[in-house]
């Protein structure tokens, strides 16, 4: 099999319908084994005070949006989080895997979703979503499995890793 | 007879600044896993030697010390220092990583502590033996784009070190694909980034795709971005996309910003490295589509 390089433009049918590109990469169950391989995890979810919150935003900058973070205990020490950011082209649950001493051990993205802005920010679009991470998965885009364009940043995870590395300093540490 | 069946397992982590995809097909799940935590790995090493916001990166290291002093680097960034270093001569400055202090006039790279040399282009680069490199004035260097082809090529060496045979890996759009199965790899919209607009097939090769269209923004009243031409210091701003295909990562992602200042006078310079072009206006019409590797284009059918 050779390369092509024959650009096929899509037929306008394609580029008016809402294609949004769509990746899950892993369930709950299965980032867990792949951050934590052999571990047995103990779901502990955490709601988070006022007072909690607001620590959390001034030791890292970054808003909470959420009381409530989906965390498990991982046996032989460590914390499996799950969480999710929400940016101007994306929508992205994904999880962080915390070594005993609070460091950082893998970073896994489980759901990836891009957009147009407008809709991202609209709630009702938003809540689609919710609890999506626990029990039924996304519906997958079949059609584009590969794209290539511009760079994206990442920098809604990056400061998302940062909200949750101040929220085991307030939420986790001393449990 | 035993039929093993195919599986394809496909990872997603935030590395290099973007998200870094990594796909891999075979018949064992356990070592189809630990190939993508090898090329994770190479990734993750890639991001910590060339990255410009790591204070103990080389990167950082070079723009700190390698002026008036020297710095030893570490193979690997010096193999991109020196595909860079060729790739200005070839294209006489408009490819120049010593362009950074624009980037971080414009907002896109964090200023630095000290005042760069405004007259230092990519010749007051010096390349010494033994991985030793020298700036002869102070000087900014962003290795961006052309690290993040190199990090996919070490990955897909990684891979291919660990045993697997087919797969694709994609750093934020710059991506390599290997192993006897061809990939359709859409292109997404200049002006509609969300949406694809096409779509070309490669096998065993790379491509990268450079537009504006994510990180433009107005500065004094003027559109910038972080699509620089060496040679004039000026940024991109038109919402058009270029795409590269060659036969590693870091020379696709290159030839890049170089078709993107140049347009068909980098024609060339494609020839020369056997690598493909396409340049898709606002309205994502192909403008010119420039082909010098063997290949046949053959017409690939959608539904």
């Amino acid at each position: 099999m050779k390369s092509e390089f024959a650009f096929i433009a899509l037929p306008i049918s394609a580029l008016v319908a809402p294609s949004t590109f769509a990746v899950q990469y892993l369930t709950v169950d299965q980032a867990q084994r792949a951050i934590f391989p052999g571990k047995s995890l103990s779901a502990t979810p955490v709601k988070l005070a006022a007072a909690q919150r607001k620590a959390i935003e001034q030791a890292s900058g970054v808003r909470v949006l959420h009381d409530d973070q989906q965390v498990w205990r991982v046996s032989g020490g460590g914390w499996f989080i799950v969480d999710e950011v929400v940016g101007k082209h994306e929508f992205i649950t994904y999880a962080v895997g915390l070594n005993a001493n609070g460091s950082v051990k893998q970073i896994e993205v489980m759901d990836y979703r891009e957009t147009y802005g407008g809709e991202i920010r609209n709630e009702k679009w938003r809540a689609q979503f919710a609890g999506k991470t626990t029990q039924s998965p996304l519906k997958l885009d079949k059609d584009i499995k590969n794209i290539s364009g511009a760079t994206l940043s990442c920098r809604h995870i990056t400061d998302g890793v940062k909200r949750l590395l101040a929220f085991y300093e307030v939420a986790l540490k001393r449990s | 007879m035993k039929i093993n069946r195919q599986i394809e397992i496909r990872r997603c982590r935030p590395l290099l600044g973007t998200f870094v995809e990594v796909a891999v097909s075979g018949i064992k799940a356990a070592s189809l896993e630990r190939g993508i935590n090898a090329a994770f790995a190479a990734i993750a090493k890639v991001h910590r030697l060339m990255s410009f916001h790591d204070p103990d990166s080389d990167v950082s290291r070079m723009n700190r010390e390698a002026f008036p002093k020297s710095e030893i680097v570490h193979p690997w960034t010096w193999e991109v220092l020196e595909t860079a270093q060729r790739l200005a001569q070839e294209s006489k400055g408009v490819f120049d990583i010593a362009t950074a202090r624009f980037l971080a006039s414009r907002g896109y790279l964090p200023r630095c502590g000290y005042q760069p040399d405004n007259a230092a282009t990519w010749r007051d680069i010096f390349l010494r033996k033994n991985c030793r490199v020298f700036f002869r004035r102070q000087l900014v260097i962003d290795l961006g784009g052309i690290a993040k082809g190199f990090a996919v090529d070490r990955a897909v060496a990684a891979l291919r070190a660990s045993g697997i045979k087919a797969g694709i890996v994609n750093a934020g759009g710059d991506l390599r694909v290997f192993g006897p199965i061809s990939r359709i790899i859409h292109v997404r919209h200049p002006a509609k980034p969300a949406f694809a607009t096409g779509a070309v097939r490669l096998c065993e090769r790379a491509m990268a795709t450079s537009g504006v269209y994510f990180a433009r923004r107005r500065h004094r009243g003027q559109y910038v971005s972080p699509l620089l031409d060496g040679c004039t210091g000026r940024s991109a701003w038109e919402l058009i996309s270029v795409s590269v295909a060659a036969s590693e990562c870091m020379l696709a992602d290159a030839l890049t910003k170089i078709v993107f200042a140049l347009r068909e006078q980098a024609a060339g310079l494609l020839r020369q490295y056997r690598a493909d072009a396409l340049i898709l206006e606002r309205n994502a019409a192909p403008s010119w589509r420039f082909n010098s590797s063997c290949d046949i284009p053959d017409r690939t059918q959608f539904d």
